[in-house]
């Protein structure tokens, strides 16, 4: 067969299952180290902000509620992150993680890609504009 | 009638010339025979150069190695080993053999993407599906080892992020096998298919003198017998402790690239199970100072498509004063207009696409200094208003 060595490969590939996934009816488990969506744990932030100094893409904002008790809230742009997991290198204090659980997050609107983190009143005080933001920093 | 003979030009690009990527060119013909050819590069210009002077050092390194979706690791070695040098900064060794790894993991994954590009531009398109296809494993493996299967993040300002375990050397044991005995299978598709030898031997040949003359480096010189080769000439992470075997060719022509790129599968595989069994152990990162001192340095890889070369120059703050970027395409694109002169235009496109180019990283504004401009410095509105004035003509 010489000359047509792939012609045995295209015969035989026509009596087997295609080499592609039917995603998404057909899932195939999500690898361990993939990174998802941002998560934060308030309790242990400081506020020192080492992870929005260094976030390539502007994509963290820590609002401060009250400094003195260590009260703030994480605001996420999802759209923004580009997944590259320095923030949680960055945290000494273990507060963000990028599980391998929430990845596919397409979404018709904007709204879902703004997250508020934090203590759930923090949040609402956020939300409710009683805490005002600092200025955001321009890349 | 007029009866001297008009010049016919062909114009191929801006849109996809031959790859998914854009970039113009003219080439006049006589019949299907090139007479000249000329190249236009630009269209995918994004200012990633000057975007460095606005970040940080650790924002930079995940901006750099988005210069290529193929080769995004070995940018951000390059980058990490030049910051690194002027911070006086080592990272620990088994960061070094990591990064080692990866890079090694990624030459596999743009070679076997260039092998499918390559095989669909000479219209073999099975070969182009399955080389695509056991592209799959070594993805899969990049994907388990740092979680992206492009744009990896492995690296880290002195060291690197993720490390190996036994499960993770197993599947890459596991997936080597696989890939070795599937290059074996290709090495003797491209060098006796009639049907695509056709197409690649003997077209595009590229002498000694003309890798000389034209600069040409990465495995384009290699398949002309020259060795260039920063693994070997000017070993940088770990390949001065694990070396790599140099692959050249003395051919020349499209076939040889073929080979050169295919052999060199076999030495990261090679390498890779070597590294892996010899890991050294240890720290995964250094400690990296925020601000560097005012200083320039420059950092010199071997990216899958040749030498990647960057300039670094800091300011004593935490961000950089000035980072220059030159990708192995621009020096080969020369080659190009040279070889295609001559040759078919029918063979225009794999001759093209044997120099494996890669625009989008390629494209950087240069400002050529020259007594009609006067200023040598531009300010944004005088840029602005010569752009609209070059369209305008």
């Amino acid at each position: 067969m010489k000359g047509h060595l792939l012609l045995q490969d295209a015969i035989r590939s026509l009596f087997r299952r295609a080499a592609t996934h039917r995603y998404p009816a057909e899932r195939t488990a999500t690898p361990e180290r993939l990174r998802g969506k941002l998560t934060y744990n308030p309790e242990g932030c400081t506020g020192c902000c080492l992870c929005t100094k260094e976030c390539p893409a502007n994509a963290i904002e820590i609002i401060t509620v009250d400094k003195a008790n260590k009260q703030f809230v994480m605001r996420y742009h999802a759209d923004r992150c580009i997944y590259c997991g320095q923030c949680v290198k960055n945290c000494r204090f273990g507060c963000l993680e990028m599980p391998n659980e929430t990845w596919e997050l397409a979404s018709l609107t904007k709204t879902p890609f703004t997250v508020n983190y934090g203590e759930d009143a923090d949040v609402e005080r956020v939300l409710a504009g009683l805490v005002t933001p600092e200025p955001e920093s321009t890349p | 009638m007029n009866t001297v003979p008009e010049r016919f030009v062909v114009p191929i690009g801006p849109q996809h010339p031959a790859l998914k990527e854009p970039g113009h060119f003219e080439f006049t013909v006589d019949g299907e025979q090139v007479t000249a050819a000329s190249v236009r590069l630009g269209y995918a210009h994004r200012g990633i150069e000057k975007a460095t002077e606005g970040r940080n050092w650790v924002q930079n390194l995940y901006l750099l190695e988005r210069i290529c979706g193929i080769c995004s690791h070995i940018h951000a070695t390059a980058y990490c080993l030049g910051v690194e040098k002027l911070a006086g900064v080592t990272a620990p060794p088994r960061a070094q053999a990591i990064r080692v790894v990866v890079a090694e993991l990624e030459r596999i994954h743009s070679h076997l993407l260039w092998l499918g590009v390559a095989a669909h531009e000479a219209g073999f398109d099975t070969l182009f599906m399955y080389s695509w296809r056991d592209r799959e494993t070594v993805m899969d493996i990049l994907e388990a080892l740092t979680g992206n299967r492009v744009n990896y993040s492995a690296n880290l300002l002195g060291g690197v992020k993720f490390d190996m375990t036994p499960e993770l050397q197993d599947m890459i044991l596991k997936g080597l096998e696989f890939l070795e005995q599937r290059t074996h299978d290709y090495v003797a598709v491209v060098t006796t298919d009639a049907t695509l030898l056709q197409r690649t031997r003997g077209v595009g040949v590229t002498s000694r003198e003309q890798v000389e003359e034209l600069g040409l480096i990465g495995p384009t010189a290699r398949a002309s017998g020259a060795l260039r080769d920063l693994r070997v000439e000017s070993p940088y992470a770990a390949y001065a402790d694990f070396p790599i075997v140099p692959v050249t060719a003395t051919e020349g022509d499209l076939e040889a690239r073929f080979v050169v790129r295919l052999k060199e599968l076999f030495e990261s595989y090679r390498l890779i199970r070597l590294i892996l069994e010899k890991l050294p152990e240890g720290e995964l990162q250094a400690r990296m100072p925020r601000k560097i001192k005012p200083a320039e340095t420059i950092s010199r890889v071997e990216a899958p498509r040749g030498e990647l070369f960057y300039f670094i120059k800091s300011n004593g703050t935490d961000q950089p004063e000035r980072i220059k970027v030159r990708t192995p395409t621009l020096c080969n694109l020369a080659s190009v207009c040279i070889l295609a002169v001559g040759s078919q235009l029918a063979d225009v496109p794999m001759i093209l696409a044997g120099v494996d180019p890669c625009f989008s990283c390629n494209d950087r504004a240069v400002s050529i200094h020259s007594t009609k401009l006067g200023e040598k410095q531009w300010t944004w509105a005088q840029l602005r208003q010569y752009g609209i004035d070059y369209y305008r003509r």
